[in-house]
């Protein structure tokens, strides 16, 4: 089986990729005209950032997709939060809950996670990050340097895992628990599969003891075999293989480049990003010498490196018509993939879409 | 006698319905969810709101907090924790979605006073005054990126470099800060970051603690002695009554039918009182 997931847009959502404008929900202002939050006669109208998630995770669920992805930046709302929240109106939809263990506890993400187990009937899933580096590293607080920072997570999956099917002892590096466990009535439930992300050599060493799921950006489709690769290499249990992609899918190909060529002439001009993640680096390096036209980017049919310039996030998506793009989802789940994050904007429409008009066209992973 | 908030305590472990006679059909599904049907009976009986306690052997309660807000419209939710679960910006960051989700009706109580056991299965081996040190580290921090476009702080128990949570306006307001003890350390904290301090004993005498409002933990009785042992209370200042009310939602309908008229009475009559 396949688990395809969309992408929940915990910092806020645009209207098309066509203006990099948000305006639903995130930080954006109050405003006439604006969904989350909307202004009725002045005053804020009482449909707010978590209604329009929830909304999201509804078209997600009738558009058959078993859950999302909640990233969690300095800019965005939290996933915890927002997980939490939302917990008791889906009910089939999972929660894929961004988190870097430095910030939490592992006690403690046991039992948030067990608390939520229980109160969603099994739904958690975790995307286990372990952070960008640079400046926003610091801003959370966390002084733990890059490669350090893996053997933490490392340590303390071990610590939840332990926790988890308690009581357990532990004195390690970075977490020390005596006796911890969880109570009778919250044990036993299922373990998060864990998606876990980073391409540094140190990222695939700890992804290789830990993932459940090897989660990557979209890149050019050699390049991810590469990767996936060198994963199975480092691992003594290969992990599955998960892949991000954003989708612009529209009936024909003509439509779906017209919004890149809008988007792309309306793009405002770029700040330099700053930080440590190996991943960053790699996307840009598919795009060296590539020139000014948006289709320039196309580095192979319908496999556009643009969208970073249109919205936050990953440099590579698919652009295309609905067959074309179903095509290329089929050609990464032929590469091993076996859970896909897709993501479009808007994320409620585009949901929508998605499952009207190209999950259907999908052949699968032995196409 | 002037308003008394009445908050309850919300249940941490999933309680057993009662049996249904053999012959009647149960469809009663699984319960998932007891402290937001707590927290929507807390609102719709008219109580100020509801409190999610720490307790290691429940559920956990700034997740529960969150489904609790959800479900309610004027209720304040407050989250019992302690502060050795997450690191001061990461409270701060995801308890402000909280605000912003809630429109500001999450509140926090902080567990400094950890019995050692229970510490050490929390992964917390930080001991004696010390505690109160980081936990005022702790709330400096969490307030500083609260309030500030940009926050360095290095201190003994942690640091931040350029911390501020980036929303575009204020992401409403800090919670208020819930927090107890009698010794000196507990009573220093308080003076420097408490909204509300809670008293341990119903007969503690007054800590001198300007401009904080003081609270108090009570398990109810009956109707009648509840009101009037409220009723004494705040005559001594205490402005702020976590009540202790089993089972819920059930409680929580019943102090919303008896306790609040009954207080609203007594007030009533004390006014009488003052002007004949």
């Amino acid at each position: 089986m396949v688990d395809l997931y969309w992408r929940l847009h915990m910092e806020g959502d645009q209207t098309s990729l066509r203006h990099r404008v948000n305006s639903r929900g995130g930080f954006a202002p109050d405003a006439p005209g604006r969904i989350a939050p909307g202004v009725r006669d002045g005053a804020p109208d009482g449909f707010g950032h978590l209604d329009y998630l929830a909304e999201v995770a509804l078209a997600t669920e009738d558009a058959g997709l078993v859950g999302g992805l909640m990233p969690s930046f300095p800019h965005t709302d939290d996933p915890w939060a927002a997980a939490a929240s939302l917990a008791a109106e889906t009910s089939a939809y999972r929660f894929m809950i961004a988190f870097q263990p430095g910030f939490l506890h592992p006690v403690q993400a046991a039992r948030m996670t067990a608390t939520l187990q229980r109160a969603t009937g099994g739904r958690v899933v975790f995307n286990i990050i372990s952070g960008g580096g640079g400046p926003p590293q610091l801003w959370w607080g966390d002084k733990v340097d890059h490669d350090d920072r893996y053997d933490r997570t490392s340590e303390f999956l071990d610590v939840l895992k332990g926790v988890w099917h308690g009581p357990f002892d532990h004195k390690g590096r970075f977490y020390q628990v005596e006796n911890a466990g969880l109570p009778d009535w919250l044990r036993g439930q299922p373990f998060p599969e864990i998606f876990f992300s980073g391409s540094s050599p140190a990222a695939i060493a700890a992804a290789g003891r830990h993932a459940d799921h090897y989660l990557s950006w979209l890149e050019p489709f050699e390049a991810l075999a590469e990767k996936f690769a060198l994963v199975r290499a480092h691992s003594e249990t290969p992990p599955k293989f998960a892949v991000r992609v954003d989708v612009l899918a529209r009936e024909t190909e003509d439509e779906a480049w017209e919004e890149i060529r809008q988007g792309w002439a309306a793009r405002p001009a770029r700040a330099a990003e700053h930080g440590d993640s190996v991943g960053v680096r790699r996307g840009r390096s598919f795009l060296d010498g590539a020139g000014d036209g948006f289709r320039d980017r196309e580095v192979q049919p319908n496999v556009w490196g643009g969208f970073s310039e249109l919205r936050d996030g990953p440099a590579f998506g698919l652009v295309g018509s609905y067959a074309q793009v179903a095509a290329r989802l089929d050609e990464l789940l032929a590469l091993g993939v076996d859970a896909l994050i897709l993501a479009g904007m808007p994320h409620l429409e585009e949901a929508r879409r998605i499952g009207a008009h190209v999950l259907p066209l999908l052949k699968g992973p032995l196409s | 006698m002037s308003r008394a908030e009445i908050h309850v305590l919300a249940p941490t472990r999933f309680a057993d319905r009662p049996d249904l006679p053999g012959f009647v059909t149960d469809v009663r599904p699984a319960r998932r969810d007891p402290v937001g049907r707590a927290a929507k009976a807390a609102d719709l009986a008219g109580l100020a709101g509801l409190v999610v306690p720490f307790d290691p052997e429940g559920v956990e309660s700034l997740v529960s907090a969150a489904g609790a807000l959800r479900a309610t419209r004027h209720a304040r939710v407050t989250a019992e924790f302690h502060p050795a679960v997450t690191t001061p910006v990461y409270a701060a960051k995801l308890s402000a979605s909280l605000q912003r989700f809630s429109a500001g009706r999450l509140d926090w109580k902080i567990a400094v006073d950890l019995d050692r056991d229970v510490a050490r299965a929390q992964g917390d081996f930080l001991e004696g005054p010390d505690r109160y040190r980081r936990a005022a580290e702790f709330l400096t921090i969490a307030k500083g990126v609260w309030h500030a476009p940009s926050f360095d702080f290095e201190g003994e128990f942690y640091q931040v470099l350029a911390g501020g949570l980036r929303f575009p306006a204020s992401p409403g307001p800090f919670p208020r800060v819930y927090l107890s003890g009698s010794s000196p350390e507990a009573l220093r904290l308080s003076a420097e970051h408490a909204d509300v301090h809670v008293l341990d004993t119903a007969d503690q005498e007054i800590p001198d603690l300007p401009g904080v409002t003081l609270g108090l933990r009570l398990r109810l009785a009956d109707v009648d002695t509840t009101a009037a042992t409220i009723r004494e209370q705040v005559d001594r200042g205490v402005g702020v009554f976590l009540i202790d009310a089993e089972p819920l939602p059930d409680a929580a309908y019943l102090l919303g039918e008896s306790l609040i008229p009954r207080l609203a009475r007594l007030a009533r009559q004390d006014k009488e009182t003052v002007r004949g």
